[in-house]
């Protein structure tokens, strides 16, 4: 990653850690279904592609996507002019880094518990 | 017979007038200077009791907990008391008294805290902290027996009997204040002081009510220290103001080393506080001296003014302890008010063969209930279902809604109060007290005619 | 980010772990303290026992019930009438207290029978509450009663009454979070599905983890109802018992305090299919992006929209005003377990405030995930904190205010620190636009009290000033302020009410159409 990459992944990754609250939720396995959901929405939100959220479950992810989106284009306005391409991989990083953040380099040892 | 006594018919408890045995253990124990106590058992043993504490007398106080979790409650949690009082000494150097109070949890366990006692004394204290005073003391107090009130009597007692002493006699009196206020503390030393008598304070608290100073000092704590309680041993006479609240104290100074006792009259009201002066000279051989004869007439002035005018025939509710209770009720009768119902929130099996309530018994010429084992209920039920009337309730915060939702006016008294400001600061004993109590009845009662309209003009030419 | 030992732990060096700097560029995957792990003996920790975990922060909330505890009379006695969660049933669960007030004999030879007759008893004074929790203490579980087999009785006998059993004695965790726990599961397993709602709208949620201290639940209330929101339950501030084992049918859940209720949350996803969806009740942004997240979800984001606008240009002003004079002041953020990460961001965001202190006494790791990410770099995170490592972080750290419990407050006092009551709040309600506002209010209020000032006074050795009669807040607060700021006409102190819940409870509500009504019609 360049530094520049770097610096925008940190800008976006530090508005999720003070803002939300979806990227902590209690098990390994909750927190991974929620990166992988709400990024991926939030991804499709920025890059404009059109999806339907269907399920209960999605509207859910759905509803914490846009609102992340929504601050991000109100913050970062370097995001509305790059690449739709750049974007995906600027996100994918953030993704990367959220999971690092939260599950894999997570020093909460309760992530694992089998039972809520 | 006008005074019954019965017991509340009922197995449970609708709001309870007091809680368990810990917190009277506590209550003693930070009114010892350099003092600790450890309290064995769950957690909210302590802090709910620390809370209570903070509420009434809006200041913080130190009590440990060993924090029994499930493993202990299970295989014995004696190790927990073990570490609680290593970290506990190393981290307060000045620590020297060291009460482990038990709880109904570990009561039921069977932890050994009299064992542990022992081999701490053998162990870690001479290898870990030689040359250390510390004084480690158990004291049993299961929640399922008694209240907070025996909680208290019985810890005292176990201070008093660890560290009494025979040496040279000290020319002063033993007096127990019982489970009393700050400014009863003022007020009683005042008394002691106006008949130049020299005693020994137990368990004094009078500091609890501390200063915010610039030196940001920030412990509240009581001021009896390990001298004075080695030095009960060698006092002229005990004084133990409350039956239930240091009586078992005196009886064992009287019994272990000979010390003549008087246990009573609570001080509240002229005549109780009377007979204090009259014990008081008797023991000490001290007269009463002029100034308080002034200031029993400057009492007695106040009180006229509000007595046969407003107070009499107002019928009370009293419920808390059971001293305070019974010395208020004697002092409302004084007022020429009538106590229809004192509520005597535990189990005790003395009460009934109490002088006091028999007296009652023998002498009263109206109506008078007296409840034992009682709840907060037994009053509510009585106003609201059973048509009970009542002009006053006298007592403490947790029946603040009972006075309210049926529109009694009430004054705080006893403990815990923590919907008005600074009561603590003010006496209920002495002539003080007894001045303080018909003003701030009249003054309650007062209010009330305001607020309901009802004949609030007369107070305009009085 | 760095461990910190306090100077005064450091003959317990395991307390080490349970302490973080939070350093430059440094995240929680480089150091987080510990939690939720046994307390040590002795240390004078401010954690209280899972009874109180289950029975007064959870489960006494809720309204219409007979809450009584099976055991001594201490347990029911210290948790009653000390916390502040009202109602809009005249308070019922705040005024009523029940215990089975168990004795020696009792411990001797089992006091199931004891159990069943109190039960009788209370019905029987309360002949309208036909509701009843029962929960048990360490007494009742170490002797081992069977309190469920009772209430199974009891139920049987009368098939008007229900009752819930909830076992969670004082030992049962290293603190009132373990109780937490053992609730949120207990009246899933016992209660969830056992009463079929009426659902009166298209949207329906469970709004959980809220107490209604001071009155926040009806304050959130209020906005769902103006946005035709129905709230089946609410777990568990004024919320009703029968209302609560309809919780299966609602279509989200709004979860508010995560770590008291995140477990019934996880487990209405995971047994019912009802998403999860974390909330933040607590300033002007968060409570908005909140709103319109719930609005969202239901597709009536113009209705949030409505409510945001409004609400935001009524308070928006008096909020900016106590912002401009709360400005870098330094704050020690000490609550319970969730708070810490509520407000960490949003007072820094909103009222200026620097957060130089996060604690939580009874939190997990992962509350200290989201209050540390939450913080400014600088602040000082504690697991557990005690008596003695407070004072030193006060010494050290100087705040202008703690936030924090009524106890530990005294001690701040005592030390020249004004406080607020993190728990039960000092002028609350502190949820919604406005409770935000009353809560900036009461931080400014303690922090340019004339009373504390005088209080820094030495009279023995400091110059004294008497060329001054009084002072106001506002002289002291408006000393360094620019003119511009001073003399505003568009921001102002607050203007609300004493009790702004009153009027809230006999509110009439817009009417909204359900599809199936609006479809018929």
């Amino acid at each position: 990653m360049d530094d520049l990459t770097k610096d925008r992944v940190e800008q976006l990754i530090d508005c999720i850690m003070k803002k939300c609250l979806w990227q902590f939720h209690s098990r390994t396995w909750d927190r991974e279904r929620q990166n992988e959901n709400i990024l991926r929405m939030t991804t499709q939100i920025l890059c404009d592609e059109a999806f339907d959220a269907k399920t209960l479950e999605d509207k859910c992810y759905w509803v914490d996507a846009v609102c992340l989106a929504d601050d991000y284009k109100k913050k970062f306005t370097w995001l509305l002019g790059i690449e739709k391409s750049e974007i995906k991989l600027i996100m994918q990083e953030v993704k990367n880094r959220l999971d690092y953040l939260t599950i894999t380099g997570s020093l909460n040892e309760e992530l694992n518990d089998p039972l809520y | 017979m006008y005074c019954e006594v019965n017991e509340k018919e009922r197995t449970g408890v609708i709001n309870p007038i007091f809680t368990c045995q810990p917190c009277g253990a506590q209550y003693a124990s930070i009114g010892i200077k350099e003092c600790i106590g450890i309290v064995h058992g769950g957690q909210g043993c302590v802090m709910f009791v620390r809370l209570l504490f903070s509420q009434h007398f809006k200041e913080s106080f130190e009590i440990a907990s060993s924090s029994v979790h499930e493993d202990g409650a299970i295989f014995g949690a004696l190790d927990r008391v073990e570490q609680a009082v290593d970290v506990l000494l190393m981290r307060y150097p000045n620590v020297k008294v060291i009460p482990i109070i038990s709880t109904c949890s570990t009561e039921v366990i069977g932890d050994d805290i009299d064992g542990v006692v022992i081999k701490l004394n053998e162990t870690l204290l001479p290898e870990k902290y030689p040359g250390r005073e510390v004084h480690l003391i158990p004291i049993h107090t299961p929640s399922f027996v008694g209240s907070m009130v025996s909680g208290y009597d019985l810890a005292v007692k176990d201070f008093v009997s660890y560290f009494a002493k025979k040496g040279e006699s000290n020319n002063k009196i033993n007096l127990i204040t019982g489970w009393v206020n700050p400014g009863d503390v003022t007020a009683l030393k005042h008394l002691l002081s106006e008949m130049d008598v020299d005693a020994n304070v137990l368990f004094e608290i009078e500091a609890f009510d501390s200063p915010l100073m610039p030196s940001g000092n920030h412990v509240s704590h009581g001021d009896t220290t390990v001298e004075d309680l080695i030095d009960t041993a060698n006092a002229i006479g005990t004084i133990a103001l409350n039956r239930y609240e240091g009586g078992k104290t005196a009886e064992y100074l009287q019994k272990e080393f000979d010390i003549p006792m008087i246990i009573g009259p609570t001080p509240i009201g002229i005549r109780n506080t009377d007979t204090f002066l009259k014990n008081l000279s008797e023991m000490t051989g001290k007269p009463i001296p002029e100034s308080l004869v002034r200031e029993r007439g400057i009492a007695l002035d106040a009180i006229t003014d509000v007595t046969h005018m407003f107070l009499a025939d107002k019928k009370v509710a009293i419920y808390g302890n059971p001293d305070l209770v019974i010395g208020l009720a004697q002092f409302c009768l004084d007022m020429e008010m009538k106590p229809v119902l004192l509520l005597l929130g535990d189990d005790n099996p003395n009460y009934k063969d109490d002088p006091r309530i028999q007296e009652f018994e023998k002498n009263l010429d109206y109506k008078m209930e007296i409840i034992t084992n009682a709840d907060l209920w037994e009053l509510e039920n009585r106003i609201k279902n059973d048509g009970l009337e009542v002009d006053l309730i006298l007592g403490h915060s947790k029946g603040r809604f009972t006075a309210m939702d049926n529109n009694i006016p009430m004054v705080r008294v006893g403990f815990p109060v923590y919907d008005r400001a600074g009561m603590y600061r003010y006496p209920v004993v002495g002539y003080a007290g007894a001045m303080w109590l018909a003003e701030t009845i009249a003054n309650t009662w007062f209010v009330d005619m305001e607020y309901k309209k009802n004949r609030e003009t007369i107070l305009n030419v009085w | 980010m760095p461990y910190h030992l306090f100077k005064c732990s450091e003959s317990i060096p395991e307390r080490e772990k349970h302490s973080v700097i939070k350093g430059p560029g440094e995240d929680i995957t480089s150091a987080l303290p510990l939690g939720y792990l046994n307390t040590i003996p002795g240390s004078l920790s401010e954690r209280g026992c899972a009874y109180c975990g289950a029975k007064h922060v959870i489960g006494t909330p809720m309204k219409d019930v007979i809450h009584m505890s099976h055991g001594p009379i201490g347990c029911t006695y210290d948790t009653w009438q000390t916390k502040r969660y009202i109602s809009d049933n005249d308070n019922f669960q705040l005024k009523y207290t029940f215990a089975t007030d168990m004795k020696e004999q009792n411990i001797v030879f089992g006091a199931e029978k004891m159990l069943k007759k109190n039960i009788l008893e209370a019905f029987k004074a309360f002949p309208t509450m036909k509701r009843m929790t029962i929960y048990q203490t360490c007494a009742s579980a170490l002797i081992g009663d069977d309190i469920g087999a009772i209430a199974d009785e009891i139920m049987e006998e009368m098939p008007d009454v229900d009752i819930f059993v909830c076992n969670s004695p004082g030992f049962g965790g290293p603190s009132q979070s373990g109780g937490h726990h053992k609730i949120n599961i207990a009246w899933m397993n016992q209660k969830v599905g056992t009463v079929e709602p009426e659902i009166t709208s298209d949207y329906v949620i469970n709004y959980v983890g809220e107490y209604n201290i001071q009155g926040d639940q009806e304050v959130m209330q209020d906005f769902f109802k103006r946005m035709g929101i129905q709230i089946l339950s609410t777990f568990t501030g004024n919320g009703s018992y029968d209302d609560l084992r309809g919780m299966h049918r609602a279509q989200l859940n709004v979860l508010e305090c995560a770590r008291s209720a995140e477990y019934i949350c996880n487990e209405l996803r995971v047994r019912y299919g009802i998403p999860r969806l974390d909330i933040d009740g607590f300033g002007f942004e968060p409570l908005s992006s909140s709103l319109r997240k719930v609005a969202m979800f239901f597709g009536i984001e113009d209705r949030a929209e409505a409510i945001i606008t409004e609400e935001t240009a009524r308070w928006k002003p008096e909020l900016d005003w106590y912002k401009a004079r709360l400005t870098h002041k330094k704050v020690c953020l000490w609550p319970g377990g969730s708070k810490l990460w509520h407000w960490a961001n949003v007072l820094h965001e909103e009222m200026g405030i620097d957060i130089v202190s996060v604690y939580t006494k009874f939190g997990h790791q992962q509350d200290m995930e989201k209050g540390i990410s939450r913080c400014e770099e600088g602040a000082l995170a504690i697991d557990d904190p005690n008596e003695l490592e407070n004072m030193e972080a006060m010494e050290t750290l100087e705040p202008d205010i703690i936030l924090t419990g009524k106890r530990p407050g005294e001690v701040a006092k005592k030390v020249r620190v004004p406080y607020l009551n993190a728990h039960a709040y000092h002028n609350g309600p502190w949820k919604g636009y406005e409770g935000w506002v009353r809560f900036a209010r009461d931080i400014y209020n303690g922090i340019y009290s004339p009373i504390h000032k005088l209080s820094l006074l030495d009279i023995s050795k400091d110059e004294i000033p008497t060329d001054v009669g009084f002072e106001t807040q506002r002289m002291l607060s408006d000393v360094n302020l620019s003119d511009e700021v001073k003399n505003s006409t568009i921001l102002r102190e607050y203007t609300g009410e004493y009790d702004c819940i009153k009027g809230l409870r006999d509110k009439i509500y817009p009417e909204y159409l359900t599809k199936k009504v609006s479809e018929a019609v």
